[in-house]
């Protein structure tokens, strides 16, 4: 299996951008999982050969980080943060519900592939509003069991996120349309906002 | 000496000591003799400081600093040996000994092992922790050569380093992160590369091991003999380790000159060819169309008595793989007593030779700023430890070009090149003059060459004259030459002795020459082991391997140096002796007791080997 023209022109462009190919490790990984849904081993040795290194270099990079998938996961990755903040506002036992809610365990995937649920991630820094925990690219905060039940009603019909790697540091982060339109703080106290571009 | 501001003085423990600026904490303290504890470190690879095992302390540094990668200072005071750094050394070793499995009595490296070693002389003594120790995988083939324990790496990124900076296939990765660190290839692919025995031997723990050692022997069981590589023409310094009279293992013997300290697997892993595994057969004369059991004697007897019918037809062949020696005794039974011309050493090219095919030293080629290896690959089969030297030299910023055609040679080449260096194999000779030539006339510096010859002894084989129109010394032979192998079977040869000195470098008849070698009246094969050309000869006489002998051997820049016995094989006659004897039952009357009376008069016969005989031991002469 080889990666689209799309994702391999991406992977280039991503390439030119930094002095040394090395930097581009980590954006053409994103690539590749956004077209494929996790980082595969053919997707691995294709960006060592776009971007001119030993595939191994990419292995270590790529396995180095807890967010590069390394398996078919769900359509939806639903990540609950149980760090401090929201652990005492009561994230572990809402990760008891969501796994009672879904049926599955910490790690796995709802058996109509739409969800897969974790909750191995370290804070992602919005105490403010926790507990929360990030659907595909956005943060779902101050969390209950019912906004848990409608996100996951939502989530069983909606189709993956569209590929949208986090742009690299060179180029300043632009918002996308639909973050500059939602409001700051909307009446459900919900706040979506684009998941930051480091891993 | 060099100028004062160069250098630096420092204390370390209350003494003091001046090294070059630049020089590292734990090279200056070495220079006193004062040994600090290593894991990670390696002199030929740059520091990352990891493992934590040298902290020392520093005056008016506030913390304990890693010796291995802080340089030196105008007046720094170092203290190697304060309860603070016992301290710190115990507390180190008690974090690498936590998820290490302890495994010594059944470790290959146990007995060699810089851990075990270390533990014992800085270590705590005892464990305080009790809980379940991580685990990971163990036996991971990482190719055919390595296995690797993930339990026992305490990830001070050697062999990671090594691929990255001396061999430079960047084949080993760490992956994952934090406790769950491993070593491993992309893809849990199989190693490919052919330096993965360095890697074994840089190991401080006995996480890769070779596979070929596995379970073997005791590092204290084995007997160590210096000897020279027989893999190629590159000269490489081994080490035999053996027990019990077998061979164990080839060990790296560093000389700095040739090998770096680095071998690689084709040389390393070549030692089963030259294992006396069971008996190859005693002294044999064909009878009645069956090869029969002799003594040496007898053996000799019928051999000289047929060759001396053949005369000045009878042709030689001798292995490049044979000593100096030997070979030198074997050229003069055929000039001298034959007074045959037919000798040679090569197989099917006819390849020329001269003394400025060693023009360029190996060691010289870090010294140079462009070199141009012609054939690219096919040089670096030939002689795989040249690759370690050229990506050495390349990190040093020497311009390395691999082309395959004398024009991209020249092209690559700028004029203002002022040290150049051209390496080939000798099939591309020819090539390798011209473009030398060619860039003589381009460059304003100098040029020289370097021609990787076939077999350990290929250089020392030319240079005494197995060769049909060369004597000893390139002596040129007016009127007086023989004809090459290739052409002996349509010479009127009736007789061919065959020297078949090691399995690695064998005759390699092709089928024309098999159906000529039934037609001739006499063949007789001297081999180490029982070799298709058996079912040919009219005699037989085994000889012995290479770790089985002393003698000398010229690597392919002409480096003369030492082999000795490391495996006892008494009751087989040692090869120049069956020379000898061949002679002499012609009535040479030759005198030579040991190796060493044959090296004097070689020594006489070629005199640039005058200067590498042991007594001066110096210029050529590459024993440590």
């Amino acid at each position: 299996m080889s990666l689209s023209q799309a994702t391999v022109e991406k992977i280039q462009d991503y390439a030119r951008r930094y002095p040394s190919a090395q930097s581009a490790i980590l954006p053409a990984l994103w690539a590749v999982q956004h077209e494929v849904g996790y980082v595969t081993s053919d997707g691995m040795r294709e960006v060592a050969q776009h971007l001119g290194l030993p595939a191994s270099l990419v292995e270590a990079t790529s396995s180095f980080y807890s967010m590069y998938l390394t398996r078919p996961e769900g359509r939806h990755d639903a990540v609950m943060c149980v760090n401090v903040a929201c652990a005492l506002r009561g994230a572990e036992e809402l990760f008891a519900y969501c796994e009672q809610r879904l049926g599955i365990r910490d790690g796995q995937t709802t058996s109509d592939g739409a969800i897969t649920l974790r909750s191995t991630i370290e804070c992602l820094g919005a105490c403010g509003g926790a507990p929360m925990m990030q659907i595909d690219h956005r943060f779902e905060e101050d969390l209950t069991p019912e906004r848990v039940n409608a996100i996951f009603e939502r989530l069983r019909t909606e189709p993956a996120p569209s590929p949208e790697p986090p742009r690299p540091a060179a180029v300043p982060p632009t918002p996308t349309p639909a973050a500059k339109a939602a409001p700051k703080r909307p009446a459900g106290g919900s706040r979506p906002r684009e998941k930051k571009a480091d891993t | 000496m060099a100028v004062a501001t160069d250098q630096v003085t420092l204390q370390v423990d209350g003494v003091s000591v001046t090294v070059p600026k630049g020089t590292l904490i734990l090279d200056a303290a070495k220079k006193l003799g004062i040994d600090i504890p290593i894991f990670c470190s390696h002199p030929k690879m740059e520091p990352v400081a990891v493992c934590r095992m040298c902290l020392i302390e520093v005056e008016k540094m506030p913390k304990l600093q890693p010796a291995c990668a802080i340089p030196v200072a105008e007046g720094m005071v170092v203290r190697t040996l304060t309860d603070k750094v016992k301290q710190y050394q115990q507390g180190v070793l008690e974090f690498l000994l936590i998820n290490h499995p302890l495994d010594c009595p059944i470790c290959d490296k146990g007995g060699e092992c810089p851990l075990q070693d270390q533990t014992f002389q800085y270590g705590p003594g005892a464990s305080r922790y009790d809980f379940q120790k991580a685990h990971f995988d163990k036996a991971v083939p990482l190719s055919d050569k390595i296995v690797l324990d993930r339990e026992r790496c305490i990830l001070c990124w050697r062999c990671t380093r090594f691929t990255e900076e001396i061999s430079g296939e960047r084949e080993l990765a760490l992956i994952k992160r934090g406790v769950h660190t491993i070593i491993g290839t992309f893809n849990d692919e199989p190693a490919q590369s052919v330096y993965q025995g360095n890697w074994t031997e840089i190991c401080p723990v006995g996480a890769l091991t070779s596979r070929q050692y596995r379970f073997i022997s005791r590092p204290w069981d084995l007997d160590r003999t210096p000897s020279v590589c027989p893999g190629c023409a590159m000269g490489c310094n081994i080490q035999i380790d053996s027990r019990h009279n077998k061979i164990g293992r080839f060990q790296s013997r560093e000389n700095l000159e040739v090998d770096d300290g680095w071998l690689c697997d084709q040389g390393r892993y070549s030692f089963p060819y030259f294992q006396r595994d069971q008996e190859f057969g005693s002294p044999s004369i064909r009878r009645d169309g069956q090869l029969a059991a002799v003594s040496y004697p007898e053996a000799v007897a019928e051999a000289a008595a047929r060759l001396q019918r053949a005369g000045s037809s009878a042709a030689g062949w001798a292995s490049p793989g044979a000593t100096n020696e030997e070979l030198f005794l074997f050229q003069r039974l055929f000039r001298e007593t034959l007074k045959s011309p037919h000798l040679d050493h090569r197989q099917q090219g006819i390849h020329e030779t001269d003394p400025e095919d060693i023009g360029l030293p190996i060691a010289d080629i870090e010294r140079c700023d462009h070199v141009v290896v012609l054939g690219g690959q096919e040089v670096i089969d030939a002689a795989p430890v040249l690759h370690l030297r050229l990506h050495k030299s390349q990190r040093h910023g020497v311009a390395v070009h691999r082309v395959d055609e004398v024009k991209a040679g020249l092209a690559a080449v700028p004029a203002e090149a002022t040290v150049v260096g051209v390496l080939a194999t000798a099939a591309r000779r020819a090539d390798a003059i011209t473009l030398q030539n060619q860039l003589v006339s381009k460059v304003k510096g100098s040029v020289r060459r370097l021609i990787v010859v076939r077999g350990p002894n290929g250089r020392g084989a030319k240079d005494l004259g197995i060769l049909p129109h060369l004597g000893p010394g390139y002596a040129v032979l007016n009127g007086r030459a023989g004809r090459p192998r290739a052409e002996w079977p349509k010479a009127g040869i009736r007789a061919l002795y065959i020297y078949d000195a090691s399995p690695l470098q064998e005759f390699g008849a092709t089928e024309a020459e098999l159906d000529w070698l039934r037609s001739l009246d006499t063949v007789i094969v001297q081999r180490f082991k029982p070799s298709v050309l058996d079912e040919y000869a009219h005699v037989v006489l085994p000889g012995r391997a290479f770790p089985e002998k002393d003698g000398t051997m010229t690597s392919m820049e002409g480096r003369v140096q030492r082999i000795a016995t490391g495996i006892d094989a008494a009751h087989v006659w040692d090869d120049w002796r069956i020379l000898q004897a061949v002679a002499n039952a012609m009535g040479a009357g030759w005198p030579y007791r040991t190796s060493e009376s044959i090296f004097a008069d070689l020594a006489k016969a070629v005199p640039a080997y005058a200067a590498a005989a042991p007594a001066q031991g110096r210029v050529l002469w590459g024993e440590r």
